[in-house]
């Protein structure tokens, strides 16, 4: 490098920086002479096998945790979607299986809170395909071909 | 430039690492490396009574952490580790008692260093060299000095400093370029 050698040529290698006459052997000796006591080297412990897989289990349990619980909360918080588009199987299994119920006591007929009127209006029909004229709704093929007799009790 | 222990390194670190040999084998290590590691230090912190201190106390840490030296990088790589470390710390700490804070250049602190020591037998152009390299960055400054007074090769400086071979010759090309703007013009 030409800067370098530029540098070198001017300036020379020698710092200019001096010791003491005789420093290198006194300072070893003093060195020697304040060394505190030899350090053992702690012996390494062995782990076993399940301590080194320990934290990885417990990472992994960890993660099935939050995952559980993410579902759980997911569970929890969708809507309860009960349309004609998309019914419980149980309600289908029920009208295909005619509908030897007392309308009161369907499990979502609460959650619909039917009135007299209503159950008037269901009783009118009977037959699938003049509810979905009547109420403009369009049944998945699956479900339109379903009959529902009016075997309702009482 | 290299040094060698009169006997195999790796023989030195065994008995070094025994409780038995520790002692002279500690002996052999001191007579190879106290100069090389003094002038490391010695062109850090520009004084002899600082560096006294600091070199003493790089080999009291290699004699406390010999059983955490694993023979990996050499010797006289690990006690330039210890004693760059040691040198910053010292430097930091003299700032910090001067001026309250360890922020800023070390240009005021070391020329003054400089000025006061004893054994500075230098001529006005030695003077004007090493103040100029006191006003390098710290980087470029141990990068310089490694490499211009010491002649260590870069893989060695990588390994003491922790730095690619690439981004020291970088910091050694500035530092060169930044000396020769400022003493030659």
């Amino acid at each position: 490098m030409k800067q370098e050698e530029q540098l070198f040529t001017k300036y020379g290698k020698d710092s200019g920086m001096k010791v003491p006459e005789g420093y290198f052997p006194d300072l070893q000796k003093n060195i020697m002479e304040s060394l505190p006591p030899y350090k053992k080297a702690e012996p390494r412990l062995e782990m076993s096998r399940w301590q080194r897989v320990k934290p990885y289990v417990y990472l992994a349990a960890m993660f099935c945790g939050i995952w559980l619980m993410m579902k759980v909360f997911h569970t929890a918080t969708q809507p309860m979607s009960l349309s004609l588009d998309n019914p419980p199987e149980a309600f289908v299994e029920m009208i295909d299986g005619g509908l030897d119920y007392d309308v009161h006591y369907l499990p979502f007929m609460d959650a619909m809170d039917f009135d007299d009127d209503d159950e008037e209006l269901i009783m009118s029909y009977d037959n699938i395909e003049d509810f979905e004229k009547d109420f403009g709704y369009s049944l998945k093929p699956e479900y339109s071909t379903i009959s529902v007799d009016n075997h309702i009790k009482g | 430039m290299s040094y060698k222990p009169p006997i195999d390194e790796k023989e030195l670190v065994k008995q070094l690492q025994n409780e038995r040999t520790a002692h002279q084998a500690f002996e052999t290590l001191l007579k190879t490396y106290t100069e090389p590691v003094y002038w490391q230090i010695r062109r850090m912190v520009l004084n002899h009574d600082d560096a006294n201190d600091v070199v003493q106390n790089v080999f009291l840490k290699a004699w406390t952490n010999l059983h955490n030296f694993r023979g990996e990088a050499k010797l006289s790589t690990w006690l330039f580790k210890i004693a760059v470390n040691e040198s910053i710390n010292f430097i930091n700490k003299e700032k910090h008692r001067v001026r309250g804070d360890v922020d800023g250049d070390d240009e005021a602190m070391l020329i003054k260093n400089l000025e006061a020591d004893e054994y500075f037998d230098g001529d006005a152009l030695q003077k004007e060299l090493q103040e100029a390299i006191a006003k390098l960055p710290e980087k470029q400054r141990l990068v310089f000095n490694m490499r211009y007074y010491d002649e260590l090769k870069y893989e060695e400086i990588s390994e003491i400093l922790g730095t690619s071979v690439g981004s020291l010759k970088a910091s050694y090309h500035h530092a060169v370029k930044k000396l020769t703007d400022m003493l030659l013009g």
